[in-house]
């Protein structure tokens, strides 16, 4: 028909079908985006409620706060911690440190998950071996990491390469145990599949085992960033002349109150971002995971 | 129970074996676990043999070792004593040439449809580009042209059965040991892959050991029935199908004449009472 309008009476019921079939596509899409509309709506309702409750909680802390000294002196103010926040972001005391503890963090971070990862993936290879080892595990799982912190001063000295030990140390284990888990954890089945495929033990390993396993390893990857930064923090509480444990120990040691908050206000905002950023990786890493 | 296979039968191009092999060849095999320091035997003594380019069906009641057959057969378990011979050879690990499906799609959910085709081939090292266009061309076979970058969690119940088996079907399987693959289905889709995977199959001149609860499933499909007795199980009849209708037509084959009768005959042989 190249393009000219179809004669009306042959046209006719092929455009009511049309019409009909668009109008129902039409009522479709209206349904979805109303769905879409009331979901935004109830994620909007818990944002708000979110900052409601932190504004309340402030307020109430900067009143009860504002008219008594001692209270003002022992549980600082949100107005004094501003004020301190405001003060090291002019000096860079703010940026310097947070850098400190993130590079410490995320060092941290990535070689205990690479070395947990690795170690923990690879001993699906081997029931033997991980049977042997098991308990070893289990008992440097147990260990609190603070207990570590004067041996790793003494191996690694007061530098940075501690507070990564540290960091690393607290990350390890989890990493381990979580991947392990994962890789454990793949549905039988799946494997004699492979299996019957003719796979190779390691290709059941690299096409099976491993991506099987990547979302217990971002789980452990969530909670071990939190693990890393405790690391990172316990190592400049024990020694240090940098970093926000470095300026929450002195502060404290100082007694200056709302200048410890105000260094925990940016650890937990290191921790926020860094929580995001694994999150963003993960979606990544994981396409199929944001369908279904 | 005739095993007798018909020159013709065994003419297919590229048999593996001289002709008049059967591909599958069960003798006495018999294989019990230990439960508990109890011997449980599942399976008693069974003999079965599948003819080439035969579809064979085995039912028996719940519980009678049917997947514990199917895992022997695939060589994932040895029996305790008996032979399983594959194209006329007794079995060494993994029998080649052989395709496998199960109730559970086992769809890999990193993998697009297209890719959880191609795995198979992947594993055998057949080069990408090939393996990409074999799987192409068994996807649109199955009825999943412009499927191939979906996502398993984005498809159907049916539409993933139907990637399943083109993965299986894909590598070209001689034998295709099918366990309970449709069970899950709702009753329409599944009448329609039944119906493809019969035409599939039988244009091919593949084999299939089908084991399934359905025996509507079963007489509507298979040349042959085999009924299983319960535990330890040995086979208690044997059918020959024979509904005179063209026998890739699951509907059709459900309104033949016999085939009501054939259902009957094997619902009372699984004699199936109330607890």
């Amino acid at each position: 028909m190249n393009g000219s309008p179809p004669p009306p009476r042959a046209g006719a019921p092929a455009g009511v079908d049309a019409a009909a079939h668009a109008a129902a596509e039409d009522a479709a899409s209206m349904r979805l985006a109303a769905h879409r509309r009331s979901r935004l709506r109830a994620s909007l309702l818990v944002l708000a409620s979110q900052i409601a409750l932190l504004a309340a909680f402030i307020a109430f802390w900067e009143y009860m706060t504002a008219f008594d000294k001692q209270a003002a002196f022992m549980f600082g103010s949100p107005s004094a911690i501003g004020g301190f926040l405001l003060t090291m972001a002019r000096d860079g005391s703010l940026w310097r440190d947070t850098y400190v503890t993130g590079v410490e963090t995320l060092l941290g971070f990535l070689v205990g998950n690479v070395i947990g990862t690795l170690v923990g993936l690879s001993l699906w290879y081997s029931r033997f071996v991980s049977r042997v080892i098991e308990p070893f595990v289990i008992a440097l799982g147990s260990i609190p990491i603070i207990a570590l912190a004067p041996i790793i001063i003494i191996w690694f000295g007061t530098g940075l390469t501690s507070k990564i030990a540290m960091s690393t140390l607290s990350v390890v284990i989890v990493a381990l145990v979580t991947s392990y888990k994962g890789a454990v954890g793949v549905d039988d089945d799946q494997i004699n599949l492979m299996r019957t495929l003719g796979a190779s033990k390691f290709q059941i390993f690299r096409k099976l085992v491993v991506p099987a396993s990547l979302s217990d390893i971002f789980a452990g990857f969530r909670l071990t960033v939190g693990f890393a930064l405790i690391g990172a923090i316990v190592g400049e509480f024990m020694s240090s002349s940098e970093g926000l444990g470095h300026a929450i120990f002195k502060a404290g040691s100082l007694y200056i109150i709302p200048k410890v908050f105000a260094a925990l206000v940016a650890t937990i905002a290191l921790a926020l971002v860094l929580t995001f950023i694994v999150g963003k990786v993960e979606k990544l890493l994981m396409p199929w995971r944001r369908l279904g | 129970m005739s095993t007798v296979a018909s020159p013709a039968l065994a003419a297919k191009a590229g048999a593996p074996a001289a002709a008049g092999v059967p591909p599958l060849k069960v003798e006495h095999v018999a294989k019990s676990f230990d439960a508990d320091g109890r011997v449980v035997p599942v399976i008693g003594d069974l003999s079965l043999t599948l003819n080439e380019g035969e579809i064979v069906a085995i039912v028996g009641p719940s519980g009678c070792g049917k997947t514990t057959l199917l895992n022997t057969l695939c060589g994932l378990i040895a029996p305790d004593s008996g032979r399983v011979s594959w194209f006329g050879e007794a079995m060494s690990g993994q029998p080649a040439g052989v395709g496998y499906m199960l109730q559970k799609d086992l769809l890999l959910p990193w993998r697009t449809a297209l890719r959880n085709v191609m795995l198979g081939l992947e594993i055998r090292g057949v080069p990408a580009s090939e393996a990409e266009e074999r799987s192409h061309v068994m996807l649109d076979k199955l009825g999943l042209h412009g499927f191939a970058d979906h996502y398993p969690t984005t498809l159907s119940g049916g539409m993933r059965q139907r990637v399943a088996l083109a993965r299986t079907l894909v590598n070209e399987p001689d034998v295709l040991l099918l366990d309970e693959p449709f069970a899950a289905l709702d009753f329409q889709t599944k009448l329609l892959i039944e119906s493809d995977t019969a035409k599939l199959v039988r244009e091919s001149r593949r084999s299939v050991l089908l084991i399934t609860h359905d025996i509507e499933e079963a007489v509507s499909i298979a040349d042959r029935v085999i009924v299983l007795s319960k535990r330890p199980t040995r086979v208690k009849a044997v059918y020959d199908i024979a509904l005179g209708t063209e026998r890739t037509d699951m509907i059709a084959a459900r309104e033949s004449a016999g085939f009501v009768d054939y259902v009957r005959r094997i619902w009372s042989d699984l004699d199936v009472t109330r607890n």
